[in-house]
């Protein structure tokens, strides 16, 4: 029932949806970086080109993708705000008592919209909306899995990453009965000082925690019974294998970063 | 005369997302004073949304909830005093303790309720002895106690609030008989004592033939039947059709009317089963002899 | 002749000091013998706190017995020399399936947590896949593959841990209560997987449970009161003594009540009664006689 649209894994069987979720996190930090060394108007241009035509690839409907960005929207306006009125530059625009807007600051709000922007989009459709989190997690695991060799407990991260992934809407349900029980016996979560109201929490934090040990301590004797034994000697059904097309994205993303840094460096693309 | 009544009650989750899915379709229903009532209908038939209706925990889309004949929903602010006189006893109650002691955790009612101290304590005692909940207990963490005593003590909690309406989810949900017949025992006698109206949902039709007056049937979101045990468990055909059974007595006592015993009709328990029977085997003795 | 699936001697268990509100030291256990050859399906009735569920976690050494020996296919578990490996091995011979369902499933999406068991035993992917195929087909929840365990009814998630277990190839499985937290329509899906795993796959199958009606599909009931054993039969054999039933704190179906309750009235009604079909039979066969 609970409709959190930001970033939920959206079906499609687009080419997204089919690249190893490896190599997507890679391109998403490709992807982030970019979009911070861009800093003129053909690289931001290209960021937004890029931007669309990852919502066109991934087939996810543009109303969806919308929705996931209407959070975000209002630090988004703030940033356009701060920008507009507080950045100084030589091009006054409007003057009127204390009120400067400068051109500079235009131009500055509008590619700081942009690269919010892209940013979502970026994560979203390559990461969150395209990739399950069990992939994701899994992606994750591989990825960092030469850091194994420091004994860092890799596996294990991503385990407790996928069994809380598991248990988050189990929990979110199970607050929501234990507030409906205690209401039931006259709680009253919404008036009084804040102490009273922090008093008030108690009564569903004590049997939440209750709750989430036994979960947990049951969890653990199944997953025994199940043969775990941590990471080692471990195989997993879904082997990740980089194909072709991964390698074609990576290099696609490696040359967006290439030519961004070039942008700068040359100072090619109109800067005002 | 009816002590709650639901009048065209709709209720839709998540309304106006995608997500929407209408759980009471057209409700109406009464429960009459001083009776005990089963709900029987199958998981996502509705019954434990309609039961979130009663006490205000929930607010019907349309439609009215009457208690005594009056809106519960005319004073919003008023909704505290409303929960205090019908008393909800969810699902797995048991999860709903946190106090340090039983006592503690079952005058956490009646606390809210604004009671003195000693009226406190005198009404955790008698809630106790209802849920047939051994005083020693008392002083005990309720995380030591065993599952069923864990689940007399959340109940106990409910019934320390003395509600006129006692409404319990069923409230046998994973117990041994033992477990199950205490339960449904201090529910009778905590009727008996205080006249109050009580209604359960439950899944043995065995059951609820043993402690109901009358019966509510839900499916697909509505009330398919409603009246006292005898009429609804007669309509067995009408129960199948929602895959729901009857209890198994009585389809015993069907079966051997099938094969020419004529066992009276409307039986739902072992000891009249027994007495018809029993009447009908000397009488065959005797018309022979 | 094969060795038997399951075999204890002498078992007792008891709880220490560390688990509260267990009462010190009191046996939970005492002095269970019992044998369960291969391919047996039997039900394992008791009130709560009779000791049938330590019984069942003694079985796969989530629990250590305190004294006493338990053999399973010929092989003594409580034996010092068990490593961890042995340990392994017995869990995947003798699976097990929980009582609460949603405590019992790992990952996000239904076949991931049915691969989870193979992954751990270390079998090459392939294998995995056609392994977890085959679990899910087995339990008629191939179409929820793809599906979040959280979405799914009781009934669905028990089934998902039964293929879970299932995909580990077992020789024995126990259920511990599995149906407890059910209702009526889950209760009925599992006992029929339940069942069709016994009938055409020859697992052997214990199933610990208070609900009559389902210990009454199995072959055998043994009922544990007060960590003893207090019966073992056929369910004729146990449901035609309902006083002892309720005596050890249980219920007796309604047409084995039934039954009782006319002898008691000095109707003579021979033979047993197991089954709703029995108990019909024997009053039209007493009644016609008359």
């Amino acid at each position: 029932m609970k409709a959190i649209a930001f970033g939920q894994y959206y079906p499609t069987g687009s080419i997204l949806h089919r690249l190893d979720p490896r190599a997507k996190i890679i391109i998403a930090l490709l992807y982030v970086i970019c979009s911070f060394i861009c800093k003129n108007v053909l690289g931001f241009a290209l960021l937004l080109i890029s931007a669309i035509a990852l919502i066109l690839i991934s087939r996810i409907p543009l109303g969806t993708v919308l929705r996931s960005i209407r959070p975000v929207l209002l630090i988004m306006l703030f940033t356009m705000i701060i920008n507009i009125f507080l950045t100084r530059g030589d091009t006054v625009l409007v003057e009127w008592r204390f009120v400067h807007i400068y051109a500079e600051g235009i131009y500055n709000a509008v590619f700081m919209m942009i690269r919010i922007f892209v940013l979502i989009i970026g994560m979203s459709m390559l990461m969150t909306y395209t990739t399950t989190p069990i992939m994701l997690t899994d992606a994750i695991e591989r990825l960092l899995a030469p850091l194994k060799v420091l004994h860092v407990p890799v596996h294990e991260f991503a385990m407790m990453m996928t069994i809380a992934l598991r248990f988050i809407p189990t929990l979110v349900e199970e607050t929501e009965k234990i507030m409906a029980a205690q209401k039931a016996r006259g709680a009253d979560f919404t008036s009084g000082s804040l102490i009273s109201r922090a008093k008030a929490l108690i009564p569903i934090l004590v049997p939440l925690f209750a709750s989430a040990f036994r979960r947990a301590e049951e969890l653990a004797t199944a997953m025994e019974c199940r043969c775990y034994h941590g990471g080692e000697g471990r195989t997993r059904m879904t082997a990740l294998r980089y194909r072709a097309g991964d390698f074609v994205w990576l290099l696609g993303a490696l040359l967006f970063c290439a030519f961004a840094v070039g942008c700068n460096y040359f100072g090619i693309g109109y800067t005002l | 005369m009816a002590k709650i009544e639901l009048q065209h009650v709709n209720y839709i989750y998540g309304e106006g997302t995608p997500f929407e899915v209408r759980a009471l379709d057209d409700v109406s229903l009464c429960v009459r004073e001083g009776t005990v009532t089963g709900i029987i209908g199958h998981t996502g038939s509705g019954k434990s949304t309609m039961v979130q209706l009663l006490n205000g925990l929930s607010r019907p889309s349309a439609g009215t909830v009457l208690l005594d004949g009056e809106d519960i929903w005319s004073r919003p602010k008023d909704m505290r005093s409303i929960r205090f006189r019908v008393g909800l006893v969810m699902q797995y109650p048991e999860y709903q303790l946190f106090e340090e002691t039983v006592r503690a955790d079952i005058a956490y009612g009646p606390k809210n309720m604004g009671l003195s101290a000693q009226e406190i304590e005198e009404r955790v005692l008698e809630a106790a002895a209802f849920a047939g909940l051994d005083p020693a207990l008392l002083d005990e963490s309720p995380f030591d106690l065993s599952g069923g005593q864990k689940r007399r003590a959340a109940i106990a909690g409910i019934m320390a609030m003395r509600p006129e309406v006692l409404v319990l989810d069923e409230p046998a949900a994973g117990l041994d008989p033992r477990g199950r017949d205490a339960i449904l025992r201090g529910m009778r006698e905590y009727r008996e004592k205080s006249g109050a109206t009580v209604i359960i949902v439950s899944h043995s039709m065995e059951d609820m033939a043993r402690f109901c007056d009358d019966i509510i049937v839900m499916a697909h979101s509505r009330v398919v039947m409603q009246g006292s045990c005898k009429e609804v468990f007669s309509r067995s055909d009408e129960l199948a059709a929602v895959g729901l059974d009857i209890p198994e007595i009585s389809s015993v006592c069907s079966r051997l009317r099938a094969q020419g015993i004529e066992v009276g009709e409307g039986i739902f328990t072992v000891e009249e089963a027994i007495r018809s029977l029993t009447d009908l085997f000397a009488e065959k003795e005797k018309s022979k002899g | 002749m094969a060795e038997p699936m399951i075999k204890t001697e002498n078992l007792w268990y008891s709880y220490n000091d560390q688990e509260p509100g267990r009462g010190e030291m009191q046996p939970v256990l005492r002095g269970v013998d019992l044998t369960i050859e291969r391919g047996e399906y039997v039900a394992i009735l008791g009130h709560n706190g009779s000791g049938k569920s330590t019984f069942a976690k003694l079985l796969n050494l989530i629990l250590e017995p305190t004294s006493g020996k338990i053999y399973i296919d010929g092989r003594d578990i409580t034996a010092e020399a068990m490593t961890e490996q042995d340990v392994f091995d017995l869990r995947r011979k003798v699976g097990m399936v929980f009582q609460n369902p949603d405590n019992q499933l790992v990952a996000t999406v239904v076949e991931e947590d049915v691969a989870f068991g193979p992954e751990n035993l270390g079998i090459p992917a392939e294998e995995i896949r056609t392994r977890v195929d085959m679990a899910l087909d087995m339990v008629g929840m191939r179409e929820y593959a793809r599906h979040e365990p959280h979405r799914l009814s009781g009934g669905q998630k028990q089934r998902v841990a039964i293929a879970g277990i299932i995909a580990m190839m077992p020789e024995c499985m126990i259920f511990d209560e599995s149906t407890a937290m059910l209702d009526p329509l889950g209760r009925r899906e599992v006992v029929d997987t339940i069942e069709m795993l016994h009938r055409e796959k020859g697992i052997t199958v214990l199933t610990i449970t208070h609900h009559m009606n389902e210990a009454a599909r199995a072959d055998r009931i043994v009922v544990i009161d007060d960590g003893r054993v207090l019966m073992d039969g056929t369910p004729e054999q146990v449901f035609s003594q309902p006083d002892v039933l309720l005596a050890a704190g249980l219920d007796v179906p309604q047409s084995a009540a039934l039954v009782h309750g006319l002898r008691k009235q000095g109707i003579d009604l021979p033979g047993c009664v197991g089954s709703v079909e029995e108990c019909i039979a024997t009053i039209v066969r007493a009644y016609t006689s008359v």
